[in-house]
């Protein structure tokens, strides 16, 4: 995992799994991160081959965390593959989450 | 850690020990997605069992009770064709799993463990244990899809499997066009067989069928009758073959009939094991390759069956042995069954000809008996159940004198029956000779002599010619027993047997005449053996009783049929104790003392009329 700093946004990227065995680890250093003035968390999961309960669960921290923390910050989901965005629908999480291809 | 067991195409299992450390699982969950991956699932099996994995392992070392970290969380995988069925056992606190999985919150960062595993497995149970529970989760695997990865995944394996199903599948269908072509063919025959009754053609036809079910060339029935195995049926090229000795086995020439017939079971040839050239199979196909089978019935050998082929030296598979198992062991079956018909039908046939034999010596007999004035006749034949030759006859020649024939044909049934209607006949066609019982018995040998010879046959008989004006009995004998004569003042029976050999036996023979004269009361008694043969003592005793009972006789006074009532009611009574063994037959002659007897009863007779036609002939000449 790596997380970019691009000014306003902060990108993760390099995320192979996310799953309970790192979810957790996931979930406190992006959170750790944030209160540095980023107005956006863009998440790269085009590289992200598992999620599981765990992990969409982190997800989720971070997006409470983003929004009722600092108030102000955005999260984006970018290019998830087609078995995760599956997850997503499956569990309605679509409807929370900014997903964004680009 | 891991310790894949065993793979096969049909059932495999995997079995993983993960520490219980959440840092493992994604260990885990590879290992297991491996595993499935060479079963040949497809990525999204894959993907689903993998997070169903996930999430099993994740509740089970999250939630583990304390005493529980020191124990691995054991997953086990079985993997067939058709399901993935994935066991995790954890030493959590257990809990109930919830009639309706639904989704949480979608604010919760938990809870959607068991949604995950209740949408991407198809069945899931949870059992709860004292110490420990189990989660099983099974999953039905999509079987075209399935086919196309393995197909990717070893072609060559595939490839191989379905030749193989291809093959068991044509060897299948070939078995059942067999048993199909062999069971229409063994009814189409045995309709013939119903219609015809002929076995041997019945054979041919059918074995023809075999050979086309077979697809060989040629066939030998070979049946057991003695000590011999004949030919019963063959193809054109190999009919006409010696009958095969079961007993001289050494000195035979080496035949694989007579081998499977003492062995007792198939015997093989062809290119591993050919036809010995002096095999009477050898000498006419010494490159055949085929089979012999023997066929039994209640244990006994009964023939033996053997089909070769001239153009292939590959061996009848397993299906086409069957096929003739099948049928040498109908043909046996078949073959049994007609020899217990034809001898039934023998049974029927000789029952049959002792009827017409029984009527023959009947019709023999003559209805009633001429009597003399002062002589009476009675007459009485009893058949034993073999029915022979015995008869009797009175010929009334004049007035007064009359000529009685006992005779006996030795032989039984019809032939014997047939002879005797030829002496009946030859007695009446010689009228001349009658008045000279010597003569007449000369001449019918010398015209039966031929005949009697030929068949091994031979006819005894006695005549008696009684003149009733000269009160005189001329006594002829063709080796025949004695005539008994008892008479008053004469303390002794006398037995009269002038000699004389049986008819059949030489062709022209000379017959002694003795002439007695006879003294009233008399009574005459002509008789066959069968009356001193009777089982229940010797036949010298029996003749001393005859005699007994013939001279007590004279003491009263009775007529010719009261005397043969008398003696056939003591034949019966010697009967009791044995069956009759020969026909029994017999004339009494009583001498009536007193000169008021009628007339004679029967009219004079044709008979009388032609033979002084012929006396005047002769005298004419």
């Amino acid at each position: 995992m790596k997380l970019v700093d691009k000014g306003d946004t902060l990108t993760v990227t390099d995320v192979k799994e996310l799953g309970a065995s790192n979810s957790d680890a996931f979930r406190d250093e992006v959170k750790a991160a944030l209160p540095n003035g980023f107005k956006t968390v863009e998440i790269d999961l085009s590289e992200t081959n598992f999620i599981d309960s765990c992990g969409l669960g982190a997800l989720i921290a971070i997006q409470k965390f983003a929004t009722g923390h600092n108030g102000l910050v955005a999260v984006r989901l970018l290019n998830p593959l087609p078995a995760v965005q599956q997850l997503f629908e499956l569990t309605r999480l679509h409807r929370i989450f900014e997903i964004v291809r680009r | 850690m891991s310790e894949p067991r065993a793979k096969s195409s049909t059932c495999a299992h995997f079995r993983y020990s993960l520490p219980c450390d959440i840092a493992e699982v994604p260990s885990a969950r590879r290992a297991v997605r491996r595993f499935l991956s060479e079963q040949g699932l497809d990525e999204e099996e894959l993907s689903a069992c993998e997070l169903a994995l996930a999430e099993a392992c994740n509740n089970a070392i999250q939630n583990v009770r304390e005493e529980g970290i020191s124990h691995p969380v054991e997953i086990t995988v079985l993997c067939t064709n058709s399901k993935v069925e994935m066991c995790i056992n954890d030493r959590t606190p257990g809990f109930d799993w919830p009639d309706e999985v639904t989704l949480p919150d979608l604010q919760s960062e938990r809870g959607r463990g068991l949604f995950f595993i209740q949408s991407f497995m198809d069945t899931a149970s949870y059992f709860r244990g004292k110490d420990e529970n189990s989660l099983v989760m099974r999953k039905m695997r999509c079987h075209q899809e399935h086919r196309q990865a393995a197909a990717a995944a070893s072609a060559d394996t595939i490839q191989q499997r379905l030749e193989e199903t291809q093959h068991a599948l044509s060897d299948m269908a070939r078995e059942l066009c067999f048993r199909t072509e062999s069971l229409s063919a063994i009814f189409r025959c045995s309709t013939q067989l119903g219609r015809t009754n002929n076995l041997p053609e019945f054979a041919q036809q059918l074995l023809t069928d075999l050979l086309h079910i077979t697809s060989a060339d040629w066939f030998v029935l070979r049946v057991v009758e003695g000590l011999q195995l004949v030919q019963f049926a063959a193809s054109p090229d190999f009919q006409g073959g010696e009958p095969l000795s079961l007993t001289d086995v050494g000195h035979n020439a080496p035949s694989v009939e007579l081998e499977g017939a003492l062995a007792r079971h198939d015997v093989a040839f062809g290119p591993n094991r050919p036809l010995a050239t002096n095999d009477p199979l050898g000498r006419k196909d010494p490159y055949g390759t085929g089979l012999v089978r023997p066929f039994l019935a209640a244990g006994n050998l009964v023939g033996t069956l053997t089909v070769g082929k001239s153009n292939s030296n590959q061996a009848f598979n397993a299906a086409q042995a069957k096929v003739i198992h099948t049928f040498a062991d109908f043909l046996g079956i078949q073959i049994v069954n007609g020899r217990l018909r034809e001898e039934q039908l023998t049974g029927r046939l000789l029952a049959h000809e002792l009827d017409i034999a029984s009527n023959i010596q009947r019709s023999l007999l003559p209805k009633s008996l001429p009597q003399l004035r002062n002589f009476g006749v009675a007459g009485y034949c009893e058949s034993a159940k073999q029915v022979g030759g015995d008869f009797y006859d009175v010929l009334q020649l004049s007035d007064n004198s009359l000529l009685l024939v006992v005779a006996d044909v030795m032989g039984k049934g019809v032939p014997a029956a047939l002879f005797a209607a030829i002496l009946h006949s030859l007695i009446r066609a010689l009228p001349e000779w009658t008045q000279h019982p010597s003569e007449l018995l000369a001449r019918i040998n010398w015209h039966m002599y031929e005949e009697l010879s030929s068949v091994d046959m031979f006819v005894t008989a006695q005549m008696a010619l009684i003149n009733s004006k000269k009160n005189q009995m001329t006594v002829a004998s063709a080796g025949h027993c004695p005539i008994l004569l008892a008479q008053g003042g004469s303390p002794h029976v006398k037995s009269i047997a002038p000699e004389g050999m049986p008819l059949g036996i030489l062709p022209t023979t000379r017959f002694v005449e003795e002439t007695i004269d006879l003294r009233p009361p008399c009574r005459i008694l002509l008789h066959t053996d069968g009356l001193t043969e009777t089982g229940d003592c010797d036949s010298i005793g029996a003749q001393k009783r005859l005699k007994c009972w013939l001279k007590e006789s004279l003491l009263r006074d009775r007529t010719a049929e009261q005397l043969r009532d008398e003696l056939a009611g003591e034949l019966r009574k010697a009967q009791l104790s044995a069956p009759l063994q020969d026909d029994q037959t017999f004339l009494i002659v009583a001498e009536q003392q007193t000169d008021d007897v009628p007339e004679p009863c029967a009219p004079k007779s044709q008979f009388i009329d032609s033979i002084e036609n012929q006396k005047s002939k002769i005298q004419d000449s």
